[in-house]
């Protein structure tokens, strides 16, 4: 198609969109380095004058949370850390390994029954708030409330849906006569697929597994309802300070989200190119 | 490009799975096609079944009865056939409210986020310089945690926060707006965030549509006489209404279960008067008990949104079968 340059006028609206998308990111990154008596300062103070790390300290530090600590935080964030770190990425490799034999599985062998691309999605339109009730009912009975491996295996029943489409669309771009040939040279079907499909969607799988990571690491409804004392994740304590604290410790809630996106982008730069397809179970393709 | 796979196992599976693909006579004997077949999907299927199959039929038992963790287990809960759904749909304003609600934010995000969407798609089409940096800028607020996007603007809308600061140099000294202590305001703040979050998710599908639309039925319209314009609404986005619809699906489908920002933002307030349907839900039931209420809820949502879904996707689903071929 023609591609013209772009006129002054269409620069001016660009960069206003950019400012508008950049702004609150700016805004966290400020507040994260905010000393205490910036926090909430009125009128809100936009650059501090003396940039601290002092957020980042307190966070991790219990001594320093139960000074500010009113209501009920009193926790430092290391759980979190630890709890977010270990939920996602287990979650996320479960998830990808279950969704890798799936996606081979439906995308050669077709699975048999049409609906069950409907059945998957329904079960994404579900209120997740829904899916929590009988979670906790039925975990309560077996012991599996406030316990990582409850909380895990909700992770990998609920991503792999996006993990088994987003491969398989990768998995539909291999010409399946190179399996084929391997097949002719001996190999048995199930060799076939493992030395062969899955070495040959190395960069696929990446990108989903990062996918997946993004999905996990961003959960909060089922972390919210199923953790008490044992588990916690990133974005649970993060609520948790909004609740008990009417926002007293902006700048360490900052420094907290700081810590949850930073990866997260990272990653999501890493694989944008894959973004639309994982969104759309892999309908789109770039 | 557009795969079926929103509708079925694709037209080119199912027909290969007709003919299965033999290895001539020196294959080894191993596994069996329907065997392998079944060891790969089986534990996803596994899973499947049991966290999700599963905990969803105890919750559709649930919602006919009318059991709550006070009154000890669920199976001496008493049978109440259809109450709970009566109930929600006849007498609860509150449940009526928040599906309006969150119906009136679908309407209202969509609307916007793909306009602005549409809007960057479309200047990503010049040519200019930074244009990769340009783009993964653009991208990233959908890279960002939902709770995480909640709680910046949770900071922004505050009283004496940039927001009110902006608008105070625009509108004069004395707009001292409560963002979260006005029903309207709450939930056009909620709008904005939601719009702030995803509108990339358009500009990043609608633009990938823009790149693959053929150039040859583009050329034939200039070469006829079709100006600009005509080209781009009578030719390109015909061209482009799968895409745009698959993407109002998939956005549909995360808005009617708008929670974690709400959460964050404004936790229903003020009163309940940004109460989305999931934030009702989780009120019902981890606040108030009322499981079995809960439940009723959730299913009359899940059918609600399978029925609209059904809807939108309706006038693409012939073009997408046809694109998978």
């Amino acid at each position: 198609m023609q591609t013209k340059k772009l006129s002054p006028l269409q620069w001016v609206l660009m960069l206003m969109a950019l400012t508008v998308t950049l702004f609150p990111v700016f805004w966290i990154l400020m507040t994260a380095i905010k000393p205490p008596t910036d926090w909430n300062a009125s009128p809100a103070i936009w650059v501090p004058s003396e940039p601290t790390f002092v957020n980042f300290k307190t966070l991790f530090d219990p001594e320093a949370i139960r000074e500010y600590g009113v209501g009920g935080v009193s926790q430092s964030a290391t759980k979190a850390v630890f709890g977010s770190v270990l939920a996602s990425v287990t979650a996320t490799f479960l998830s990808v390994l279950i969704g890798l034999f799936s996606a081979i599985g439906i995308s050669r062998y077709g699975d048999g029954n049409k609906a069950t691309p409907l059945i998957i999605l329904s079960g994404r339109m579900f209120p997740p708030a829904a899916i929590a009730v009988p979670f906790v009912i039925i975990f309560s009975n077996i012991g599996l409330t406030d316990s990582y491996v409850g909380l895990i295996a909700i992770y990998v029943a609920v991503t792999l849906p996006f993990s088994t489409w987003m491969l398989k669309s990768f998995v539909d771009d291999l010409p399946r006569e190179i399996e084929e040939a391997a097949m002719i040279d001996g190999l048995s079907r199930m060799r076939a697929h493992l030395t062969v499909t899955i070495p040959l969607i190395k960069g696929g799988l990446f990108a989903t597994t990062m996918f997946i990571f993004i999905l996990n690491w961003s959960e909060f409804m089922f972390a919210l309802v199923l953790s008490y004392t044992n588990v916690s994740t990133i974005p649970v304590q993060l609520a948790k300070y909004v609740t008990a604290t009417a926002g007293t410790l902006y700048g360490v809630q900052a420094a907290l989200a700081v810590l949850a996106m930073v990866p997260l982008v990272i990653v999501g730069y890493l694989i944008q190119g894959h973004l639309a397809r994982g969104m759309t179970f892999g309908a789109i393709k770039q | 490009m557009l795969k079926d796979s929103l509708n079925a196992s694709s037209p080119e599976t199912a027909s290969v799975t007709q003919t299965p693909p033999k290895a001539p006579g020196t294959g080894r004997p191993g596994a069996g096609e329907k065997t392998v077949a079944r060891i790969l999907t089986m534990p996803g299927q596994l899973v499947s079944l049991l966290v999700l199959v599963a905990p969803l039929l105890v919750a559709l038992y649930m919602s006919f009865t009318d059991w709550s963790p006070t009154r000890g287990s669920l199976f001496e809960a008493e049978f109440v056939g259809f109450e709970n759904y009566s109930e929600l749909l006849i007498w609860d304003t509150r449940f009526v409210y928040a599906v309006l609600r969150t119906l009136l934010i679908s309407i209202a995000c969509l609307s916007l986020e793909f306009t602005f969407g549409l809007g960057l798609a479309v200047l990503f089409m010049r040519r200019f310089r930074g244009k990769s940096v340009l783009f993964s800028a653009f991208l990233t607020p959908m890279m960002i945690l939902p709770v995480v996007v909640g709680y910046i603007f949770w900071m922004l809308f505050q009283s004496s926060g940039p927001v009110n600061q902006i608008m105070e140099c625009i509108l004069g000294p004395d707009v001292a707006l409560e963002w979260f202590k006005n029903a309207p305001l709450a939930v056009t703040a909620v709008i904005v965030t939601e719009v702030w979050h995803w509108t990339p998710l358009f500009f990043l599908i609608l633009l990938s549509g823009l790149n693959s639309v053929p150039e040859n039925p583009v050329r034939a319209a200039v070469i006829l006489g079709a100006s600009p314009r005509q080209v781009f609404w009578r030719v390109i986005m015909p061209m482009l209404k799968p895409v745009i619809i698959v993407a109002f699906v998939i956005r549909a489908m995360e808005i009617i279960k708008l929670f974690d920002e709400v959460f964050m933002l404004t936790r229903g307030g003020p009163g309940s008067s940004t109460e989305t349907i999931s934030l009702y839900i989780y009120k019902l039931a981890f606040n108030d008990f009322q499981l079995a209420y809960g439940a009723a809820a959730a299913f009359l949502t899940l059918i609600g949104s399978l029925v609209l879904i059904h809807l939108m996707l309706a006038p693409v689903r012939n073009q997408l079968l046809e694109a998978g071929r």
